[in-house]
């Protein structure tokens, strides 16, 4: 999996794409028979979600469905808010989201850089161990790297969910696959000058790396945000530590059957990150390119 | 026990209890012990820690604890309890698990009844088999079925904290609309069904019984009742094979299947979260459910009846009991617990909580107490409970490998109900699978 | 002193300062599991308990004998042979209609990969709603075309197809996504003379875009089948396993074992056990999927 840069033109729908003259058998592209049918099943759970959480109790009983509220209960939001600690699950998940992105981006461009360009004794050695680690996931190893974090004192704070994500061997192997394809001859220049290899990442690597880096920063991003089996091993007993995931699964525990409620309490969980993806689409869109990867 | 509880034990819920052990152990009092020394003790409860809930809503069953606790306290200047909230009462058991690990305990904890099997085996706990032979504790006054279920293997290891059993609880709207007479005590199975399906709508989503399938304990304790009913048991009376694969067992799960499979009339709650929530929406004709449930339907005008009988005649329940569970920190402290848990639990205490919480009173003179002759009247329907308890003539197995007996149960329970199984097939397998249980060695 | 100098600047002082962090950290929370998992399947261990037991191969043995486990490991063969050929045929034949430049193409876009950044509970939260025996969408439409009502989620036969439907939803704009970047980096020259020489597009496809494509869906199927015997978010959130064991599987019989019934008695050394039987499978199944792509799959310079 190397790095292959994809034009943002592909999400603009220009390029890669084939233009040839073609005889028309309908008024519209016959295209439009697979994706709209396509696209409405893949929106129709979302719009549903949204059309609940604007429903009284009694609508949202009703049979056959009501997908157009008419009277919208806005109310239901703050309302949610005011049933259970959706502020608090917000912060936890900020913290520990935004703590593992920052450290990740300084940890693995610190480590790639050193893997790409310094000739040190045991780097390969090192780099197919930490490597080796990427072929054995979380699931099969739960039990393990459960009992280290208990014994580290982590069990129910929120360090437990970022103390072990604080360096991901993926961004490490991410960005030491980046650094590789950068020209070196302004790094030689630099190096000339007596700047130090410190001196040189941070201010003639990492500001070419722009792109690399933020894609890692969304990739990570969108990891720790859903993230779920790992908060909840970790997490047994502290409510107050719940992320936003755990915080909904409690809260739709609670709440069964008041699904207008449990819709708003979903609507606002998938928020931040729906914005993130809209205003950073092509960057979502590269990760998962490039990295093949899904939280 | 409240309605999750078992679930608690069978699937011991929530992860594990793995709070760090010293966050169990920091709370841990100066050991106290000599003279004009005050004696700290510590009680983990899990009812709540403030007299109002996270909405800002009464929970009458912490304030109930505080007030007490509070009133021995300023009575018993030598001895100061400490009301500790321990999470849940569905957590209450794990947690209790991580502290004993790292070597600490509480002095008194609450527990489920049916979490004694593996409570037996925990260090510290006092037995208390003699110390309840005082005739000031006045032990043959708690209710028999919960004075059983205190005792695992021969000794007493628990007091009595609470007790419950199961009635039904119907939607009189429902049944007016309907144009059915209300539940009667002659009901039999038949009636009930035939109720439930006239009570039963499709088109308006309405159901006319919930039951919860979600193969927990929950699940078994329904059928238990019916069981016993029908005449049939859980175990042989030595506890060494399964007894419910019998005519009386095979009687009652067919009932169950016949409302859920033939007349549709059952709404099959298969994670065990939606049945209170849709009764109180007017979805559901009748519930079989305890008096901690009537909170929970503020919303409809409810009634309460004992359950149907077979023969007309032999009408029983089920109880869950609570416990109050002592161990052993040191002698000053074991002391100064059991002097607390007597007073808790005697007879004046009983009926206060009862009159604040609306708790069946765990002990049989209470009822007769003049203050008690509000209660009817301040929780509608518990009196029915009360009288109910007359009908728990039998106890489930108090047993190391129950957690497996009731898995097997469940899982046939909800096969039948689900159409998966006839009732003889399931309880045949299930009946093979306990007495595979039963014949490992301890 | 020059020589301290020497060594602080030395190459292999700076590359050791600046992989330590990491270093340190994957040893701790990568590498030190993986050994200490494989030494806790040979103990009988509690998660709570200090005192271990070791009983060598015993766990892996059990595992014979363990109707649970062979049921887990049945249902994680069939939903991963339904789900990967589902998603990853599905997304191929998305992408491609992705790839058109027709109208609304953006919109068809965004519903496509907008489910790629909903979490499992969020996606599970909206099934288990449009799934809804009673209340929901799916049986309204399914009664409109005269079938049903299903039980999905809450019936033995619809849990697991449910599963399936609900997975394929929430991966297929992730699949979309690496055959869109594929497809955009086949040189359109080359279609183009496919076009000139008067093949069809149907065999341009075949001839020209698929092969092409190979990597990528070798790639997918790797990373789809891997995913899929690992399943476990679904499950635990949205149906417990059940109903009646209906999907069970085996992250979710391992957590279980180990965090569930784990309390009383001592599994975690076999749940361990049971983790590291599934890692091989994974692995060999990896590496039979990555040698008999090689056979079929043409990687182009």
């Amino acid at each position: 999996m190397s790095y292959v840069p994809i034009d943002p033109g592909m999400l603009r729908g220009e390029i890669g794409m084939v233009t040839r003259p073609r005889r028309r058998w309908l008024p519209f592209s016959p295209w439009h028979l697979i994706l709209m049918p396509i696209a409405l099943i893949m929106l129709t759970p979302l719009w549903s979600m949204v059309a609940t959480s604007l429903e009284t109790l009694p609508q949202t009983r009703h049979f056959p469905p009501i997908l157009w509220p008419g009277d919208f209960q806005w109310g239901n939001y703050p309302g949610t808010v005011r049933a259970a600690d959706f502020g608090l699950w917000f912060w936890n998940t900020t913290v520990v989201t935004v703590s593992v992105v920052a450290s990740n981006l300084l940890l693995c461009s610190l480590a790639g850089y050193a893997f790409a360009r310094i000739r040190f004794l045991g780097r390969g050695v090192i780099y197919m161990v930490l490597l080796a680690t990427l072929m054995v996931p979380l699931q099969v190893v739960l039990i393990p790297t459960f009992l280290v974090t208990k014994s580290l004192g982590l069990i129910d704070h929120l360090g437990a969910l970022i103390v072990p994500n604080l360096a991901n061997v993926f961004g490490i192997f991410m960005l030491t696959q980046f650094f590789r394809t950068l020209p070196l001859e302004l790094e030689e220049a630099a190096r000339m000058d007596g700047a130090s290899r410190l001196g040189i990442l941070f201010k003639i690597v990492l500001p070419l790396s722009m792109p690399a880096l933020t894609t890692l920063a969304v990739v990570q991003f969108m990891w720790t945000w859903n993230d779920f089996l790992w908060p909840l091993v970790t997490l047994p007993f502290n409510e107050g530590a719940y992320t936003i995931q755990l915080g909904l699964m409690n809260f739709q525990g609670a709440h069964t059957v008041d699904w207008n409620y449990v819709m708003a309490g979903n609507v606002m969980s998938m928020m931040p990150m729906l914005l993130l993806f809209l205003a950073a689409q092509r960057w979502f869109i590269r990760g998962i390119a490039t990295t093949g990867l899904k939280g | 026990m409240k309605k999750h509880a078992f679930l608690a034990l069978m699937t011991v819920a929530a992860m594990i209890g793995v709070a760090c052990t010293k966050d169990s152990g920091s709370t841990a009092p100066d050991g106290g012990g000599g003279a004009g020394e005050v004696t700290n003790i510590i009680l983990w409860q899990g009812y709540g820690a403030n007299d109002l809930d996270n909405q800002g809503n009464p929970n009458y069953e912490a304030q109930s604890l505080r007030e007490l606790i509070d009133e021995f306290n300023a009575a018993h200047p030598d001895i100061h309890v400490e009301n500790t909230f321990a999470g849940s009462n569905d957590k209450v058991l794990q947690k209790l698990t991580v502290a004993l690990q790292g070597g600490t305990a509480p002095d008194i904890t609450y527990q489920y009844g049916s979490s004694l099997p593996q409570l037996a085996q925990a260090p510290g706990i006092v037995d208390l088999t003699q110390v309840v032979q005082d005739p000031s504790w006045g032990w043959d006054d708690f209710i028999p079925g919960a004075r059983d279920a205190a005792t695992f293997d021969g000794k007493i290891l628990g007091v009595p904290a609470l007790i419950d059993d199961l009635a039904i609880i119907y939607n009189k709207e429902l049944f007016d609309a309907a144009g059915i007479g209300y539940p009667t005590a002659d009901w039999t199975w038949d009636d009930f069904r035939a109720a439930a399906k006239a009570l039963t709508d499709p088109a308006k989503k309405q159901f006319g019984f919930a039951f919860p399938v979600d193969a927990s304990e929950d699940t078994v304790w329904h059928y238990d009742a019916m069981l016993w009913e029908a005449g049939g048991d859980i175990l042989t009376a030595d506890n060494s094979a399964a007894a419910f694969n019998s005519p009386a067992g095979v009687q009652a799960l067919t009932t169950l299947s016949d409302m859920a499979v033939t007349d549709e009339s059952v709404y099959l709650d298969l994670q065990n979260t939606k049945i209170d929530d849709l009764f109180n929406s007017g979805s559901i004709g009748m519930v079989i459910s305890g008096p901690w449930a009537l909170s929970g339907y503020p919303d409809i005008d409810y009634g309460v009846e004992i359950m149907p009988s077979y023969d007309g005649v032999n009408h029983e329940t089920i109880a869950g009991p609570d416990m109050w569970v002592v161990f052993s920190n040191d002698a000053a402290r074991e002391a100064a617990a059991l002097e607390f848990l007597q007073w808790m639990t005697a007879p004046e205490q009983v009926l206060k909580d009862s009159m604040l919480t609306g708790h069946l009173p765990t002990r049989l003179s209470v009822p007769s107490m003049p203050d008690f002759a509000g209660f009817n009247d301040k929780f509608p329907g518990v009196g029915v409970f009360v009288d109910n308890l007359q009908n728990v003539l039998k106890a489930r197995p108090n047993l190391a490998a129950y957690p497996q007996i009731s898995e097997a149960m469940g899982q046939a329970v909800v096969a039948a109900m689900l159409g998966d199984k006839d009732p003889a097939t399931a309880l045949a397998d299930a009946e093979q699978q306990v007495n595979d249980a039963l014949a490992l060695p301890a | 002193m020059g020589r301290l100098r020497r060594a602080l600047t030395s190459d292999h002082f700076a590359g050791w300062a600046f992989v330590a962090p990491s270093v340190v950290l994957v040893l701790i929370f990568g590498l030190y599991p993986i050994v200490s998992g494989f030494l806790l399947s040979l103990q009988r261990a509690s998660l709570l308990s200090p005192v271990r037991e070791f009983v060598g191969a015993h766990n892996y043995t059990s595992i014979l004998h363990d109707e649970k486990a062979k049921q887990a490991a049945v249902h994680a063969l069939v939903y991963t042979m339904t789900f990967v050929p589902i998603s990853v045929l599905g997304a191929l034949l998305l992408a491609v209609a992705l790839n058109q430049k027709i109208r609304l193409i953006r919109f068809y876009r965004l519903a496509v990969f907008v489910p790629v950044v909903t979490s499992t509970i969020a996606t599970g939260i909206m099934f288990l709603w449009v799934f809804d025996k009673n209340f929901g969408l799916a049986n309204y439409a399914f009664g409109k075309i005269g079938v049903g009502p299903f039980g999905f989620f809450e019936s033995t036969g619809g849990a697991m197809p449910s599963l399936v439907a609900m997975t394929v939803w929430g991966w297929l704009g992730f699949d979309v996504i690496v055959y869109m970047a594929a497809l955009q980096g086949i040189p359109a020259e080359l279609l183009e003379a496919a076009a000139m020489d008067g093949a069809s597009r149907w065999r341009t496809f075949r001839s020209v875009t698929w092969p092409l494509l190979g990597p990528a869906t070798l790639l997918l199927v790797v990373w789809s089948s891997i995913s899929a015997l690992q399943l476990f978010d679904e499950v635990y959130f949205v149906t417990h396993g059940g109903p009646l064991g209906a999907t069970n599987v085996p992250v979710f019989y391992v957590f279980k074992l180990a965090f569930q019934q784990g309390i009383g008695f001592p599994l975690a050394g076999y749940a361990s056990a049971i983790a590291y039987v599934l890692f091989v499978a994974i692995l060999m199944l990896t590496l039979v999927q990555f040698w008999m792509g090689k056979r079929v799959v043409h990687y182009s310079s």
